[in-house]
């Protein structure tokens, strides 16, 4: 204060009186402040945050209906290639005669776990060949056609089974 | 009444109607607590690191003619052919050796883009790149293993779609 008080007008004006106050600054690195700070954020999938909806809930069941049917096509496949040298027997008639072994209820359940995943991609595909021609993507008929294609693939895969 | 005597009532009443859980005095941690969801790390976070500087774009993947546009309407053409493809075994019983040998070429063509996909959106190179590379040798060698055994089904057994058939009415 007295030193404000002695200070000419001018000397003040220029800030020559500015109080200092010696501060030792944060020496790390800002780039690893950036890398630590990276490492708390919430990892994807972080699926727990969003509400259960048909929109995302079909969308993963495409792709998991499709990978399910993918990857029984290639492991049977490549066990097929690969049977004459492992003594297996996967050629159609031994497995018709697998099939024909089995009682009713195991058919029918092993008939509808191979045919919903058929169905439900099959429906649901259409339904993306639909949005990549630039149709029904408002979010009502999205709401919509998301639980026609759940109806028509339980209701398709429930006859397949029974067949 | 008197106007300036309603915002008062209005508050006793919210008072006594307010949950008992709101009527608590709410400290600092109580809401911290509330706000941070738990975590559920199906994938811990790897090491981070910075390309170049803080403030530096992400980088913009260079052009390819195997990718982008032309690879999108690939993979639109293999999944319409395959809708004659997958209704005529229903109206006809079975396929014909040729009619079978595209829609196994088709539901090959169809696995593999299905899965390049799901490689890259759950292993990013940029994140994993050896075990996003260990995945796609690991997804070619098996398509290959794939296209091939179905070859040899088409030629030394009855057909795909008669199979299943065969299986369905066993």
């Amino acid at each position: 204060m007295q030193s404000m008080m002695r200070a000419s007008p001018a000397a003040v004006a220029l800030g020559q009186t500015m109080q200092k106050r010696p501060v030792t600054s944060n020496a790390e690195d800002p780039a690893q402040i950036l890398v630590k700070q990276r490492l708390n954020r919430p990892v994807s999938p972080h699926l727990t945050i969003y509400r259960p909806q048909i929109g995302w809930i079909g969308s993963s069941l495409h792709r998991i209906s499709g990978v399910a049917l993918s990857g029984s096509l290639y492991l049977w496949a490549t066990a097929y290639l690969a049977s004459p040298a492992l003594g297996w027997h996967l050629e159609s008639a031994s497995m018709v005669a697998a099939m024909g072994a089995l009682p009713l209820a195991a058919k029918v359940f092993l008939k509808a776990t191979l045919a919903l995943p058929f169905t439900y991609h099959s429906f649901n595909g259409l339904r993306h060949l639909m949005w990549d021609l630039g149709r029904g993507l408002s979010n009502n008929v999205i709401i919509k056609s998301g639980w026609t294609v759940v109806g028509l693939s339980v209701t398709s895969a429930l006859a397949l089974a029974f067949l | 009444m008197a106007s300036f005597a309603r915002p008062s009532l209005l508050r006793q009443t919210l008072a006594t109607t307010r949950s008992p859980l709101l009527r608590q005095n709410v400290g600092v941690s109580q809401v911290v607590a509330f706000h941070a969801s738990a975590r559920k790390q199906i994938l811990p976070p790897l090491p981070q690191s910075i390309e170049g500087t803080m403030n530096d774009p992400v980088p913009v993947p260079s052009p390819h003619p195997m990718e982008g546009s032309y690879h999108w309407t690939f993979e639109r053409a293999v999944c319409v052919g395959l809708i004659p493809l997958s209704i005529a075994p229903f109206a006809a019983g079975s396929l014909n050796p040729v009619m079978d040998a595209i829609l196994c070429s088709l539901l090959v063509a169809h696995s593999h883009i299905g899965f390049q996909a799901a490689i890259i959106d759950y292993f990013r190179p940029q994140r994993v790149p050896k075990f996003y590379s260990l995945c796609n040798w690991l997804l070619r060698a098996f398509t290959l293993t794939t296209a091939v055994g179905l070859y040899e089904f088409e030629t030394n057994d009855v057909g795909v779609t008669e199979a299943l058939r065969r299986i369905w009415n066993a």
